[in-house]
């Protein structure tokens, strides 16, 4: 059995291992001990509260209960660029236009903007190689979306994430080599690990600040602004169905998109139905098919749990749990719990049944579980 | 025997032979078209004539007769105003230091700002010699007359002065500049622009043009050589200028990059060295060859004479020079050495 957890110290080695086998491209979880150490404390005290909401790092941890290992990660960043300055580029249009002359020209333009400062973030998504497939994927991307349905007032009313943009085998950026490599004497690989290490508002402090017309860079470099890393698609193709949409900013150094949406609009959100949970001391099989499986998230604030399990438990009040999941999720008989598809939306019969969720008992906000 | 003086109708053939000798860059300020240039004839005999309506832009053409054949051989023309009551262009070449304490990292990032900085100082312009007087004293004539003019006529022109000089063209005709930045804005080649430059009010320089500064860095390589680099047909001119006192700043032409020159008017060599002298005849020809001037407005004629000064504040000029001056003995004249 997987399940969602808050990352805790002791999956400091995991981690390190998959950010080590992770390759370049994922700035925000380098291969740095010291970084991964302070990422974890981070997490640990906002899960705790001993940090202001608005500097929240929510980093949960798919743990394979059987291994005993973590193996995945994702999180949300409460709030971008209150403490150093976020920076992104509008990809916008200029028109020249010449009554006098017939002439009518558009210029797609690049403007530097912070436009994303105050805004959550959902970012660190990283599974390990040995757990791809299985709906694994959408439960460590998807499980944030009922923790931000839960808790709305530590996070902006919008959410975004910034995909991984075009680049190489080589590590060689299309956009870096014709604009920030002109500003910055560095490789592309170079500046996206020091990116990494917290130093990208340093970097973006020496890019340029005026709006860059497009034609004025190489085909090759125009043709990757708001074009996703081949490796990507799939991430971006998830959050797409989720209801994410491109908002017209790119990153800075790749020209990766930064797709947003609503949060009270994201599938997620909107599918989600409550049910109390009734422990059943059957055993049942949970080696369900993915399209038959659903998200049960504990609605824990200190301690957010998710785990799946098949569609068919769901009653039309109840929700009936095996003792081990139970367990993994730290609930009892009578708890409520929130429900969510694994992939696409809830099959048929459970259409019948959603009225229920209007029936809202509320999430175990801060309430301590051992 | 050459002279210089203010343009007239009568004029318009000649001065179309000579614009059609020369690049396309002239174009800007040398109409090609015959209605055209015919108006900026008109334009500059009411100018000499000071019969400008309030608020209208003087324009001076002159015009270098070969007083033997009669045939106009060169043109040349100050704007007492760049811009003409419009805005002038021009990008102004600056820097940035994009600087990062924390990374220990300052780099200069060159910029290219548009700028109407120049509008309303004088500009020397429209400058076509026949290319067969290109070393004679001739072009020197015909360039420095006007000089000569503004000294007579200060008050006409403001304290600052400047200068466009043409930039790189590929003996293809390609202008790297243009190819890198201007294309993509006006949806036009070179050529076309500059004619539209020279026919057409300069709005649609303020609608086409881009508004943002531009960064060097992202230019063509070509592009990036050419800035500020004057076209090698232009090395006499410029010469002449630098000589003059001009000097090339950080201003840039805004289709080609070439120089922008300029100069304190009070500062010109010929304004500062020419002084005023009561003209008599000489006898023999004998002297130094000088910039010779006489005339107010319409009547200005500048030529080249061979004089001797006297203690008195005389000048000795052979009669046979005074030929199309138009002056007496006793007249004030203003000389200047060569």
């Amino acid at each position: 059995m997987l399940v969602i957890r808050p990352l805790q110290e002791t999956d400091l080695d995991d981690l390190f291992r998959m950010a080590g086998s992770a390759g370049k491209g994922l700035t925000t979880l380098p291969a740095d001990r010291g970084m991964l150490e302070r990422k974890i404390s981070h997490a640990r005290d906002t899960f705790s509260q001993r940090c202001a909401p608005e500097a929240g790092l929510y980093l949960f941890a798919l743990e394979d209960i059987a291994l005993r290992r973590c193996v995945g990660i994702s999180g949300i960043q409460a709030r971008v660029g209150l403490d150093e300055v976020f920076y992104n580029y509008r990809l916008s249009v200029t028109v020249n236009a010449s009554r006098e002359l017939g002439v009518h020209v558009r210029t797609p333009t690049l403007h530097l903007t912070n436009d994303m400062t105050d805004t959550t973030e959902i970012c660190s998504l990283l599974l390990a190689d040995s757990h791809r497939g299985g709906g694994n994927g959408l439960l460590l991307s998807r499980c944030r979306f009922m923790f931000l349905d839960d808790f709305r007032k530590h996070f902006s009313d919008k959410v975004f994430a910034e995909m991984r943009g075009v680049s190489d085998g080589g590590g060689q950026s299309p956009l870096w080599d014709a604009l920030g490599s002109k500003f910055f004497d560095m490789e592309f690989a170079e500046a996206d690990r020091l990116s990494g290490l917290g130093n990208k508002s340093f970097i973006a402090e020496l890019m340029p600040k005026y709006p860059i017309y497009l034609p004025m860079l190489p085909p090759s470099a125009r043709a990757v602004i708001g074009l996703v890393h081949d490796n990507t698609v799939p991430a971006l193709k998830m959050l797409q169905a989720e209801g994410f949409n491109f908002n017209g900013l790119v990153d800075i150094f790749d020209g990766g998109p930064v797709v947003e949406a609503f949060v009270h609009n994201i599938r997620t959100v909107r599918d989600g139905i409550n049910r109390h949970v009734l422990v059943r001391h059957q055993p049942v099989n949970l080696q369900v098919p993915v399209e038959e499986r659903v998200m049960v998230s504990n609605r824990s604030f200190r301690d957010f749990r998710v785990t799946t399990i098949p569609a068919q438990l769901i009653g039309p009040d109840t929700v009936s749990l095996p003792r081990n999941v139970a367990d993994a999720l730290g609930v009892e008989s009578g708890d409520p719990v929130r429900l969510a598809p694994l992939k696409g939306s809830w099959p048929s019969p459970i259409h019948s049944v959603r009225d229920y969720h209007k029936l809202d008992y509320g999430p175990r906000d801060f309430s301590s579980r051992g | 025997m050459w002279l210089v003086r203010p343009a007239q109708p009568g004029d318009l053939n000649g001065i179309r032979d000579i614009a059609e000798t020369q690049g396309p860059r002239l174009s800007s300020t040398l109409p090609r078209q015959e209605e055209n240039l015919a108006a900026k004839i008109r334009q500059s005999g009411q100018a000499f004539a000071g019969q400008l309506a309030a608020g209208d832009a003087a324009r001076f053409l002159f015009v270098l007769e070969d007083l033997d054949t009669g045939r106009i051989r060169g043109v040349s023309g100050i704007d007492a105003r760049a811009g003409n009551g419009q805005p002038f262009y021009n990008y102004r070449r600056d820097a940035l230091i994009h600087a990062s304490h924390e990374l220990g990292i300052s780099r200069r990032v060159e910029v290219l700002y548009p700028s109407h900085a120049l509008t309303d100082q004088t500009l020397l312009c429209a400058f076509a010699i026949d290319p067969a007087l290109k070393q004679t004293d001739a072009f020197e004539l015909l360039s420095r007359a006007r000089m000569m003019f503004i000294a007579g006529h200060r008050t006409m022109f403001s304290d600052r002065m400047v200068v466009e000089i043409q930039g790189v063209q590929n003996s293809s005709g390609a202008v790297p500049f243009w190819d890198s930045l201007g294309r993509h804005f006006f949806d036009m080649d070179f050529e076309t622009a500059d004619r539209y430059s020279g026919m057409l009010s300069r709005t649609f320089i303020a609608e086409l043009m881009p508004s943002n500064p531009i960064y060097v860095t992202l230019l063509s390589p070509a592009a990036q050589e050419a800035l500020g680099q004057p076209h090698t047909l232009t090395r006499a001119t410029m010469e002449l200028l630098l000589r003059e006192g001009f000097h090339a700043g950080c201003y840039l032409d805004i289709f080609d990059a070439g120089p922008v020159l300029q100069a304190r008017t009070d500062a010109l060599k010929t304004i500062v060295t020419s002084h005023c002298r009561e003209l008599h005849a000489a006898t023999a020809d004998q002297g130094e060859t000088c910039l010779l001037a006489t005339g107010d407005g319409a009547a200005f004629r500048c030529t080249l004479a061979s004089v001797s000064e006297t203690l008195k504040g005389e000048v000795l000029v052979p009669v046979k020079t005074w030929q199309g001056l138009e002056c007496s003995s006793g007249d004030r004249v203003r000389i200047a050495s060569l």
